[in-house]
């Protein structure tokens, strides 16, 4: 779709049909001129002192130094970004490059962690954006008492993420159809007569079928075996949490990783507890009940997942 | 038997009061960065559905760009929602990554001539 180019409008070029905020009585120029900045902000915190962290993380790429900005009992860890670098249509576009996205990503990650270091803090998405400081400490006063909910309840507390997976099966055996092939009832003489419920087959292929089914029903079983493991890891540490969440799951990746993932989850737990936590995970680990799935940890995080004001953003 | 895939930041390790950014798994960092933390609306943001898409495709694009690029998939250069915007629907979106999760759940331990016989089997059923 191509936009006639207009010298005195603000219409995207592209079409946008998104929200675009432009300022009161701006004249025809573009948003994001040359030389303006916006105000990024990492993570907000309360208590503490951001300020060793500000020195040691340098944010994102071509931005100034972290500032630590007050808000009221609050402090907003932020960065001055050039506007024309993070508007809409240059976001997007950057964002879409995947070398741009983990920059990006770990750039604000690494200020996130490094703040919590020094502070309790909680963590703002990746670009969230203001045009100046005063749109900043507003946005934070509307939210202030939804913030020291959620500041009370990662207190002390550190996220950890746990994952799941179906252990690769190995290739189905040639013993293994025979076994099959030995237990299924319509192998048996009882049974010479064909299946009532379809076209006939010959001998032959009813054999195949019934090995197909046994095969069929043996997956079956090992599948509900790891989707029971998967539920059995997430109630052995929902029990040592003070909050869980279920992520979404991962797609199985089309090159590489071909592991099916069963459980994707997130648990916040006490700071002081992590050798709870170990001791939990080995115990799941050793337990018979999780040999057919891999269980993989990560974190601490700083509390990414914990961080909403109860707007029920659970994913599936 | 149960294999254990260790993790820098295993509980345990003496890590429990730093949290280490730089070494985590970019999947795990992206998924929280994108998706998680506080949303406070800002006065310039790409839109919620498109993070999403975002999300949903790097998943994907983390597994191996080197892998991927081997093997010609360079989706990330043609896919719509990544080069421009999303201009699916959301629901569509939701339903392909569903069926895809079930092939592949359906897939993850089968012979392919074992599906046909599968399918033929549950159709007589």
């Amino acid at each position: 779709m191509t936009a006639i180019p207009s010298p005195s409008a603000t219409v995207p070029a592209d079409g946008t049909p998104g929200t675009r905020v432009v300022p009161a009585g701006a004249p025809a120029a573009p948003p994001a001129s040359a030389g303006s900045t916006l105000t990024c902000v990492f993570v907000v915190c309360r208590g503490g002192d951001p300020a060793p962290a500000l020195a040691t993380t340098p944010g994102h790429r071509g931005g100034g130094p972290l500032r630590a900005l007050p808000a009221g009992a609050l402090t907003a860890v932020v960065q001055d970004v050039p506007a024309a670098a993070f508007s809409e249509e240059a976001l997007r576009t950057r964002l879409s490059d995947p070398g741009e996205l983990e920059l990006c990503a770990r750039a604000h990650h690494a200020v996130v962690a490094a703040v919590a270091d020094h502070a309790s803090a909680i963590p703002f998405p990746l670009t969230t954006l203001y045009r100046e400081d005063g749109r900043v400490r507003a946005a934070l006063r509307a939210k202030e008492p939804g913030l020291h909910a959620v500041f009370d309840r990662i207190a002390g507390r550190v996220e950890w993420g746990v994952k799941v997976y179906a252990a690769p099966l190995p290739a189905a055996p040639e013993t293994g159809d025979r076994t099959a092939d030995a237990r299924d009832p319509e192998t048996t003489a009882e049974t010479g007569t064909a299946p009532d419920r379809g076209t006939p087959a010959p001998g032959t292929g009813r054999a195949y079928l019934a090995r197909v089914r046994g095969r069929h029903r043996a997956r079956e079983e090992r599948r509900n075996a790891a989707l029971r493991a998967a539920e059995q890891v997430d109630t052995a540490l929902r029990g040592i949490s003070a909050a869980a969440r279920r992520l979404r799951v991962h797609d199985v990746r089309p090159a590489g990783d071909q592991r099916t993932q069963l459980l994707n989850a997130a648990y916040l737990i006490d700071r002081d507890r992590d050798e709870t936590v170990a001791a939990t995970l080995r115990r799941l680990r050793a337990d018979p009940g999780t040999a057919g799935v891999h269980i993989e940890v990560t974190g601490p995080w700083v509390p990414y997942s914990f961080a909403a004001t109860g707007d029920g953003d659970d994913d599936g | 038997m149960t294999t254990t895939i260790e993790t820098p930041h295993a509980p345990g390790s003496g890590a429990c009061c730093t949290y280490g950014p730089t070494t985590a798994n970019l999947a795990d960092i992206l998924e929280r960065v994108l998706d998680k933390g506080i949303v406070i609306a800002g006065d310039i943001k790409i839109d919620l559905l498109d993070i999403e898409l975002l999300t949903i495709r790097i998943r994907l694009f983390v597994s191996s760009v080197d892998t991927a690029r081997k093997a010609g998939i360079n989706w990330w250069e043609t896919d719509p929602a990544l080069s421009t915007r999303a201009q699916q629907d959301r629901l569509s979106e939701e339903n392909q990554a569903l069926r895809d999760r079930i092939a592949a759940l359906e897939q993850g331990c089968e012979e392919p001539e074992e599906r046909g016989a599968g399918q033929r089997e549950r159709a007589r059923a």
